[in-house]
C-alpha cells in the first residue's frame, strides 16, 4: 500500500509547451525535431536554454543515453538530467520526476521532451515499410513471438481488445466512435496531421491490418516531437504564461505481463489513477478533460474505465454516447490525439494538455470552464502507465 | 520437414533450452515450482508466483483454452507470404501458465476466446519443432 505525498500538490508548475513541425518531415532528425519543439516551449516560457538546469528525455530506442547527446547540442550543463525507457509512458513520467527532482533540490528547471523521426524511418526503406516500423530487425525479440508469426504492438494491444470485446460484448463500431471523435478534434487542430473526416463508414470500410484493428484503429507514424518546461509554482508567477500547476501524479506498471491475470483488461491506469487522484485530491467526477494515450482505439476506451470515467465494461457505451465530444461528459484528445494529430508516444498529450489550461485556444477547440484536466501515458508494448493531473493556477 | 523454412527460426535464451528440446520430443516443458505448485511460462529462475528457487521444469498436458488472440491480415515478415490471414493466440494451458502460438486447423473466423484446444508439434525444421494448437 502506497501513500502518494500530498505535499507535492500544485507546488510545481508546467510553464512552457510546444512541439515541432508534425507529420512528414524529411531532412531532420529525431534530435533536430525535439530542438525545435524544446525551444518553442522555452520561448512559450519566456525563458531559454541557459536558464535550463535540468533535461529529461526520450528519443529513438537505439541511442545510448540519449540526453547526453542532447545536453550537447543544446550546449546545456544539467545538474539532473536522465534518459527514460518506459514507453509510452515515459512521457508523462518525466513531468513527475522533474518534479520530484525539483522537490529535491536536484533542479530548479528542467525541460522535459521527446521526438521521434518514425515517419521517415518507416517509408526510407521497402522493408522497415514492410514491418511498420522504423526499428532495427535485433529489437524484437527473438523466441516466443517472431516464429509464431507476431509482431508489432498492434498485435499485443489487439489481444486486450479481443478479450474485452468477448467478456463485455464491447463492438468495432465503438472502436470506431473513438477514431470518429479525434478525428474531429483534429479538424480543428490547424497542426494536425489528419485533414480530412472520417465517418463511420469509413472507418469500417478501412483495411484490416490485425484483427480485431483496421487501419483507422491505429495511430499515426509521424515524425513530431513535443516539450514541457517545468518549475516551481512560485517562480511560475513572472513567467510569460499562465502556470499550469501539477496537482498529481501516479504511475503504475502491470510489469508482470500483459498476458498475466487479467491485465488485458484492466489496465496499470488502475492504479497509477488511484495514485494521481489522491495526490491531488480529486477524483474522476472533478476532471474537466482527458488526453488519453491513444495508441490503438482500444487503449482509450479501457483507460477511460480504468480511471474511473465509466464503469468497468462500459467503456463501450460510454465512447458511443459522444462522451469525447468537447461538449461530450470527457472531452478527450482535444487536438487529435496520436489517432490524428501525430505519434510522439504520449508527449503531444502532455503539450496539449497544458494548452488547455493555458486557454489559449478559441471555442471550436477550447473546453469550456477547464480547470482541471488528466493526461495518460500508456507503454511498455501494454503495461506500464504514468498519469498526471493538472490544474488552472 | 524442409531445411528451406522461411519463417523466424528462434533464438533460444540459456533459461529457455529446456523448453525447444522438449519441443523437438513433442513435449511442451513448462516450469513449476516444487513449494506453492504455481505453473508458469516464459522461462525464469525464480517462480513468478511465490519467489521461490526450488523449481523444475515438467511436460504440460498440453490441453487448454484460447485466452485471446489476433488475426493477422497483413505481412510482416516474408515467411508468412501465402499464409495470410493467420490467428496468433494466448494459449492458457489447463496448469494455469500461458503461451504465445498459432491456432490452426480451423478458419480464423472460427476461433474463439475460451475455445478449448490441445497442442500439436510442428516439425518446422530438421532442428526445430513448434509447438501450435487445434481446437479439441
Amino acid at each position: 500500500m502506497i501513500e502518494p505525498s500530498t505535499h507535492l500538490r500544485d507546488k510545481y508548475a508546467l510553464v512552457g509547451a510546444g512541439h515541432s513541425r508534425l507529420g512528414k518531415v524529411p531532412g531532420v532528425s529525431a534530435q533536430g525535431l525535439l530542438e525545435e519543439a524544446m525551444l518553442n516551449a522555452l520561448d512559450d516560457a519566456g525563458l531559454t536554454t541557459q536558464d535550463v538546469d535540468g533535461l529529461i528525455c526520450r528519443g529513438p530506442d537505439e541511442i545510448y543515453t540519449f540526453h547526453q547527446v542532447m545536453g550537447e547540442r543544446l550546449g546545456i550543463d544539467a545538474s539532473f538530467s536522465t534518459t527514460l525507457t518506459n514507453g509510452g509512458a515515459s512521457q508523462v513520467m518525466g513531468v513527475a520526476l522533474a518534479a520530484m527532482a525539483i522537490d529535491a533540490g536536484m533542479a530548479s528547471c528542467v525541460l522535459v521532451g521527446y521526438g521521434r523521426d518514425n515517419w521517415s524511418r518507416v517509408h526510407a526503406n521497402k522493408e522497415n515499410h514492410m514491418r511498420g516500423s522504423g526499428r532495427p530487425q535485433q529489437m524484437y525479440g527473438m523466441e516466443f513471438g517472431p516464429e509464431f508469426g507476431y509482431y508489432g504492438a498492434i498485435a499485443a494491444h489487439g489481444f486486450g481488445a479481443q478479450r474485452h470485446m468477448h467478456d463485455y460484448g464491447t463492438t468495432r463500431e465503438q472502436f470506431g466512435a473513438i477514431s470518429v471523435a479525434f478525428r474531429n478534434h483534429a479538424l480543428n487542430n490547424p497542426d494536425a496531421v489528419m485533414k480530412k473526416p472520417l465517418t463511420m463508414g469509413d472507418y469500417l470500410g478501412g483495411r484490416m491490418i490485425v484483427e480485431p484493428f483496421s487501419l483507422f484503429d491505429c495511430s499515426l507514424q509521424t515524425d513530431a516531437a513535443g516539450a514541457v518546461v517545468v518549475t516551481s509554482a512560485e517562480r511560475a508567477k513572472d513567467l510569460r504564461q499562465k502556470p499550469v500547476l501539477i496537482k498529481g501524479f501516479g504511475t503504475g506498471n502491470n510489469i508482470s505481463g500483459w498476458f498475466n491475470g487479467n491485465n488485458m483488461t484492466h489496465t496499470g491506469a488502475i492504479q497509477s489513477g488511484k495514485t494521481a487522484y489522491a495526490m491531488a485530491g480529486v477524483g474522476p467526477e472533478d476532471i474537466d478533460y482527458a488526453q488519453i494515450y491513444d495508441c490503438f482505439t482500444y487503449m482509450v476506451l479501457v483507460q477511460l474505465e480504468d480511471y474511473g470515467f465509466c464503469k468497468k465494461g462500459e467503456g463501450g457505451e460510454f465512447v458511443a454516447s459522444g462522451a469525447l465530444a468537447l461538449d461530450g461528459a470527457m472531452p478527450t484528445n482535444t487536438s487529435g490525439g496520436q489517432l490524428s494529430e501525430a505519434h510522439v508516444e504520449g508527449m503531444l498529450q502532455v503539450v496539449e494538455g497544458v494548452r488547455q489550461l493555458q486557454g489559449i485556444y478559441g471555442p471550436e477547440r477550447q473546453v469550456p470552464k477547464a480547470e482541471i484536466g488528466l493526461v495518460s501515458g500508456h507503454g511498455g508494448n501494454t503495461v506500464c502507465e504514468s498519469t498526471l493531473i493538472l490544474g488552472a493556477a | 520437414m524442409s531445411d528451406d523454412y522461411a519463417k523466424a527460426i528462434p533464438v533460444p535464451g540459456p533459461e529457455s533450452l529446456p523448453f525447444w528440446e522438449g519441443a523437438k520430443n513433442h513435449q511442451l516443458m513448462i516450469q513449476k515450482c516444487s513449494d506453492c505448485e504455481h505453473h508458469w511460462f516464459p522461462p525464469s529462475t525464480v517462480c513468478t508466483g511465490c519467489g521461490s528457487r526450488n523449481i523444475e521444469w515438467v511436460a504440460s498436458s498440453g490441453k487448454g483454452t484460447v485466452f485471446s488472440f489476433v488475426v493477422f491480415h497483413r505481412l510482416y515478415h516474408k515467411g508468412w507470404d501465402g499464409a495470410i490471414p493467420y490467428a496468433v493466440a494466448v494459449i492458457e494451458l489447463e496448469e494455469g501458465a500461458r503461451m504465445l502460438s498459432n491456432v490452426i486447423g480451423v478458419p480464423v473466423d472460427e476461433v474463439k476466446c475460451d475455445m478449448p484446444v490441445e497442442v500439436i508439434f510442428e516439425d518446422a525444421t530438421s532442428d526445430l519443432s513448434l509447438p501450435k494448437f487445434k481446437p479439441v
